[in-house]
């Protein structure tokens, strides 16, 4: 349950860090779109604007001075308002201003209908009817620096200029002015503390010797400029503002629709799944139904994981049945080791009453079953068969021919035959109904218990050991036959070993020589001849243990590759020749 | 294991290297059965066999009786250890050795 709302409230966090990313991804993109469109919009705006004042001012100019030069006699004027300032020393022009300064000029401004009068008049018209700062006559005089009035018409409290009235302008300012006179007309934007930024104008007036004679200035305030370009910026913000506000609303919920709204079914199909499993629900659709048709990779997803879920379902199907089938299997398979554990003589002494022998045998499968088997039975009163055998093949196949052939032979043994003739009848008998081609190797000996003569025959198996009383165990390079189940029409030689009393006869299969360690190296019969002389004297029982524990060493880790069969017996004389004797 | 196929005519040369266990046995009795239907002779070259199991030995019963009635069949360069493996198991008596 717990676990549950964990993965809520994180599906949960994911859907708002999704949506808040597209936000956020769409405001940034639009406010610099936004930020970068207003400056170059401004740009163009502005220099647009400020050459539409410029044509205006200009235009303005043109006009005034037309009517100057055409109306009055503006150069003349000019040329006088000159003459009397390059005329008067530093310290009478440092008067400027001053009554008395303006009284030395008084001859050209007191006549109503002169010069002056007409066009002070004139361009006071002109500022009257025109959105313009000033428009005024001066000229420039280059020895002293500075920009003398000749006519100006703006009455602004204590800046009245009157004609002579002059300002300090460096040579820069001049050099700028006039090089802005180059190409065109000389115009340029200054920085006044009194007017702020002004855009001034200037048009040579000229006498008709064509010298210059002073300029008509028009100053057109920036100010216009700026406000406007404010104004601009300030509706373009308010308008960027809310169109990246409806787009990027927009955009969130394009977003939710088309993105985190799938993403989610998505995640709650999944948290479904989990659930419905966990409580074994029989629901198989989840992601099949979802039906999401966005025609992008959520799609894609979603089709992919009900081909998951499809797989999953099946692949679940396929490993019950599979699992099941593992069971029975192992199910049987144990049944079969128990069956083929009880198939061989298992409790000992298995003859309590016969002190004669005395005998002991393991079989250790490599897997649930095995091919290898010992046997030993009474055939008559005085007579113990011996086997020991090991069929080709492992596991349930090498089981089955196993059983087949424990019960051959046994049944042959039973006749009373010699161990030759048992073992020729039992391959006759294998051979008829042998499909496989598997074989069997055996070693089976027919002890005399009165005499303690073993008479054996081999077909294919190992070297017997022997041991003597007193002595060691070696191996006894006996005469082999072929396999049994290899061919047909074989025929078995038999051999004879007298045992006394005390000694010993060890018989095994491969799976004890042939045991292997980690570098593939063989257990061998050096090994398996030293393990059982560590203690030649003692038990059947306690020599196979000995064996087995040497085996065990020296493979360690390794797996068990073969089944591991050994017998031992040992023979302990006939108690009654012996006291007859 | 690895083998190596020579066949001229009707002749066949396996030449085997390495273990021949239940490992390794049946892909050497799919090489077998495949052959043998086509073949009169057929010979099994054993010099870098180093061990044979009872299921390598299996292969050779099969081979061995099969090839009793289509022809002949040898096993060279049999080294001491599988020699040995031989005569334990009586196979001496069916193969030609040589």
């Amino acid at each position: 349950m717990n676990k549950d709302t964990n993965e809520k409230s994180r599906s949960g966090k994911k859907q708002l860090s999704i949506s808040r990313k597209a936000l956020i991804t769409t405001l940034m993109s639009c406010i610099i779109f936004g930020l970068v469109s207003q400056i170059i919009a401004l740009a163009f705006y502005g220099v647009s604007l400020t050459n539409q004042y410029i044509d205006f001012a200009t235009s303005v100019a043109l006009q005034a001075q037309q009517s100057a030069v055409k109306g009055t006699d503006a150069a003349g004027l000019s040329n006088d308002v000159m003459e009397i300032y390059r005329s008067l020393s530093d310290e009478e022009r440092q008067k400027t201003g001053t009554a008395g300064y303006r009284a030395l000029y008084s001859d050209l401004t007191k006549e109503k209908g002169g010069s002056y009068d007409v066009l002070w008049h004139m361009l006071k018209g002109v500022l009257s009817f025109n959105n313009i700062y000033d428009v005024y006559i001066a000229m420039y005089d280059r020895d002293t620096e500075a920009i003398v009035y000749i006519v100006d018409p703006l009455v602004d409290g204590d800046s009245d200029m009157m004609p002579g009235d002059w300002e300090h302008a460096d040579s820069r300012e001049i050099n700028t002015f006039m090089n802005g006179y180059v190409d065109d007309l000389p115009r340029y934007f200054s920085w006044t503390k009194q007017y702020g930024l002004l855009c001034t104008v200037a048009i040579p007036i000229r006498n008709e010797a064509r010298d210059f004679c002073s300029f008509l200035f028009v100053d057109v305030s920036a100010k216009e400029i700026i406000y406007s370009m404010l104004r601009f910026s300030l509706q373009y913000t308010l308008a960027l503002l809310i169109v990246t506000l409806l787009i990027a609303w927009l955009g969130t919920r394009r977003i939710r629709r088309t993105l985190v709204a799938p993403i989610n079914r998505i995640a709650k199909a999944a948290q479904e799944y989990v659930k419905d499993r966990q409580e074994h629900s029989d629901n198989k659709d989840h992601f099949a139904s979802l039906n999401i048709r966005t025609g992008d990779e959520l799609e894609n997803l979603s089709l992919a994981m009900a081909d998951m879920e499809r797989e999953l379902m099946e692949y679940e199907d396929h490993l019950t049945t599979i699992t099941a089938e593992k069971e029975r299997i192992g199910t049987e398979l144990m049944l079969a080791t128990k069956i083929q554990a009880a198939m061989l003589p298992h409790s000992f002494p298995p003859f309590p009453d016969r002190n004669e022998f005395d005998i002991y045998a393991t079989m250790e499968p490599a897997r649930e079953v095995g091919g290898d088997f010992y046997d030993f039975f009474l055939i008559d009163e005085d007579h113990l068969g011996l086997v020991m055998a090991d069929v080709s093949g492992k596991g349930i196949p090498a089981a089955l021919f196993m059983m087949i052939s424990k019960t051959i032979l046994q049944s042959c043994a039973m006749l009373g035959r010699s161990s030759a003739e048992i073992l020729s009848k039992t391959n006759e008998a294998i051979c008829s109904k042998n499909q496989a081609d598997m074989f069997v190797t055996v070693w089976f000996g027919i002890l005399e218990i009165s005499t303690g003569i073993v008479t054996a025959a081999n077909a294919g198996h190992e070297y017997p050991a022997v041991c003597r009383a007193d002595g060691s165990f070696e191996l006894m390079k006996d005469k082999h036959g072929l396999v049994i189940g290899g061919m047909d029409g074989i025929n078995y030689k038999e051999y004879q070993i007298q045992l006394f009393e005390g000694d010993k006869i060890f018989v095994y299969t491969d799976g004890i020589t042939e045991a292997t360690d980690r570098d593939e190296v063989l257990f061998g019969t050096d090994r398996m001849l030293e393990a059982l002389n560590s203690e030649p004297a003692a038990s059947p029982e306690q020599i196979l243990k000995n064996v087995r524990d040497a085996v065990r060493v020296f493979v360690k880790e390794s797996e068990q590759f073969d089944d591991m069969t050994m017998m031992c017996i040992e023979y302990k004389g006939n108690s009654e020749k012996r006291r007859s004797e | 294991m690895t083998i190596e196929k020579a066949l001229a005519d009707k002749a066949l040369t396996l030449k085997i290297s390495g273990r021949i266990d239940s490992k390794t046995a049946p892909e050497l009795e799919k090489t077998v059965q495949d052959a043998l239907d086509s073949i009169t002779c057929l010979v099994f070259d054993f010099d870098d066999v180093v061990y044979i199991s009872s299921a390598g030995l299996r292969i050779l019963l099969i081979a061995q009786k099969k090839m009793n009635s289509r022809g002949e069949m040898k096993v060279i360069n049999v080294n001491n250890d599988i020699m040995e493996i031989f005569e334990v198991t009586g196979f001496t008596d069916i193969l030609t050795i040589g």
